[in-house]
């Protein structure tokens, strides 16, 4: 499987909104989406990640043209969600974690033939791409066993062989690894990035794993009561938020009390304490001078703080 | 047309998966049915005929109600399951395929219970009713028609969901309302609930106008029972449709 040339115009959002309710009558009126764009380039992993309730679900679905918006617009691979649903339903792969697209009686191949029939793929050619997605996905055991009996995991290796069996040019994945444990989870995020790279598949995964993010995306786009937060490319939102370093020192013997001018201490247990710094207000040279000076340090580490700590610091901003 | 009939199918295999539960779904709901018959047999023997209905037509009713229930609900099942299915965003879906999404939604179930009044009233039909080559072409052009009146009622009071909201409890209502009037003689009702049943509940094209066009064809009933299926289609079509654009969708954990 080469990959395809990348001709089309990948996903091109504008002020893109959904409001639930009218307000009227005593009904709630809610923004789940608030004018958000973006544009995402074929052969992007772009992560859309967002807490509850973020609008992420809103917006992919508005995307692969399951809800019409209130206002905005958006284009995927040139064509208008909502209004050219059936088109664009032939190019691209849905995959919801809460969904099967499986019939859960009877065996993934039985759910594979009927696909196939839809988007309209010969069976020479599902043969050779169930053949070949088998043996990327190393599903291929499982295909002739009833869908009830497989495990999560593995069902959702199935789903991702459903969602791909047409080839399509964009992968929307809404939660995909939800429910899985941490092997499969592992296992599913290097899969999504190997369709990416072998196949040039456009990826956009909403998730609120950050995990995922880090295994799975290139660039990340972080949604929150509706409005877009931060986008731009993992890297760059760890620099944009590292402001903080965590400082670890072990000492080379038990020290009473820790001082340290420019910095918090976060842990201190005998010879193994933890240290916070804002390089904003401190560089973080001073502060190492001044631990190395006061203090007889054996070993010392400098590190960037969790990406779920910045994600979550990310959460508590109002747009 | 061809993805609705790959879907029939798969989901005519997804019934069948467990063969025994299949087979006994089916034998239950034949009992079921031969419990009625006994009930009417009974009844007509004591009373001969009831505003101008004989036993021999309450067979050839039934044998109508069962073959269109046995279609409508046992093929098409999600007809009746519509509002829910719009409440629970199961419509998501049939959304995401490249299909249209009303006919891939009612080929997506079977009911194998109905499906026992389908063997049951084509073999009280054969065995009961007189077939005759006439008789037959007649009857499943009744069917053909009463299933479509059915589906598209159904799918009709289903699609209110999109407007009203709830969980499809109105959909439920008229599925029992329009299954138990169509059990009984049509002229067994008179003044406004006979008007009712020709217009909001419309179960006499189901079963009260077909069995008088089995007593004796006429080209004017037959073509109020085509009127009705056409504008109730069109009726069902329609408000999916317009309801489809308000749908809202939403997420499955939060039921």
């Amino acid at each position: 499987m080469g990959e395809r040339p990348r001709l089309s115009q990948g996903i091109v959002v504008d002020e893109l909104g959904k409001t639930f309710g009218s307000g009227r009558r005593g009904s709630a009126r809610v923004d789940a989406v608030a004018g958000i764009s973006f544009h995402i380039e074929p052969g992007e992993r772009c992560a859309f990640i967002g807490p509850n309730g973020a609008g992420k679900s809103t917006s992919i679905k508005m995307l692969t043209g399951i809800l019409r918006p209130t206002s905005g617009t958006a284009t995927v691979l040139g064509l208008v969600p909502w209004e050219q649903r059936l088109t664009l339903a032939r190019r691209i792969g849905t995959l919801f974690g809460q969904r099967s697209q499986l019939w859960f009686q009877l065996t993934p191949r039985r759910t594979y033939a009927l696909l196939a029939s839809m988007y309209g793929v010969p069976g020479s050619d599902r043969d050779a791409r169930l053949a070949s997605l088998g043996e990327l996905l190393d599903a291929t055991h499982l295909y002739d066993r009833p869908v009830r009996t497989l495990s999560l995991g593995e069902r959702m290796r199935c789903e991702l062989v459903a969602s791909l069996l047409h080839e399509p040019e964009i992968l929307f994945l809404d939660e995909p690894t939800i429910g899985l444990d941490l092997v499969a989870k592992t296992r599913f995020r290097d899969l999504i990035v190997r369709i990416n790279e072998e196949q040039g598949t456009t990826i956009f995964l909403t998730s609120h794993d950050v995990s995922d993010i880090e295994r799975v995306a290139n660039r990340v786009i972080i949604i929150n009561h509706g409005r877009i937060v931060f986008d731009d490319s993992v890297q760059m939102l760890r620099q944009s938020l590292l402001k903080r370093k965590l400082i670890g020192v072990r000492f080379e013997e038990a020290v009473p009390t820790l001082r340290v001018s420019g910095a918090a201490v976060l842990t201190h247990d005998g010879a193994v304490a933890q240290l916070e710094v804002n390089t904003e207000e401190s560089p973080i040279r001073s502060v190492l001078d001044a631990l190395l000076e006061q203090y007889p340090v054996a070993d010392i580490s400098v590190e960037d703080p969790p990406l779920e700590e910045i994600v979550s610091h990310m959460y508590e901003r109002r747009p | 047309m061809r993805s609705a009939l790959a879907t029939l199918r798969t989901a005519f295999a997804d019934g069948q998966a467990n063969r025994a539960s299949f087979v006994f779904q089916i034998v239950l709901m034949a009992v079921n049915d031969i419990a009625w018959i006994v009930f009417w047999g009974l009844f007509f023997h004591r009373v001969g005929t009831a505003n101008g209905w004989t036993f021999h037509d309450i067979i050839v009713m039934f044998s109508l109600l069962t073959v269109v229930a046995g279609i409508g609900l046992g093929l098409f099942a999600n007809c009746r399951r519509i509002g829910r299915m719009v409440a629970d965003s199961s419509i998501d879906e049939v959304l995401i395929l490249p299909v249209r999404p009303l006919g891939q939604l009612l080929c997506r179930r079977v009911e194998p219970i109905n499906l026992g009044d389908l063997v049951f009233g084509v073999i009280l039909f054969l065995v009961a009713a007189g077939p005759t080559p006439e008789r037959i072409l007649l009857f499943g052009a009744c069917v053909l028609l009463g299933v479509c009146v059915m589906v598209a009622f159904l799918v009709w009071v289903g699609s209110f969901t999109f407007f009203v909201g709830g969980r499809g409890e109105h959909a439920d209502l008229g599925f029992n309302a329009l299954l138990l009037l169509a059990s009984y003689p049509l002229d067994f009702f008179g003044g406004p609930v006979r008007v009712l049943l020709f217009t909001i509940v419309p179960a006499a094209f189901i079963t009260g106008v077909p069995v008088s066009l089995m007593r004796h064809f006429a080209p004017g009933p037959f073509a109020l029972v085509v009127s009705a299926a056409v504008v109730l289609g069109v009726l069902a079509w329609s408000t999916f449709h317009l309801g489809l654009r308000r749908y809202a969708s939403g997420s499955l954990w939060m039921r």
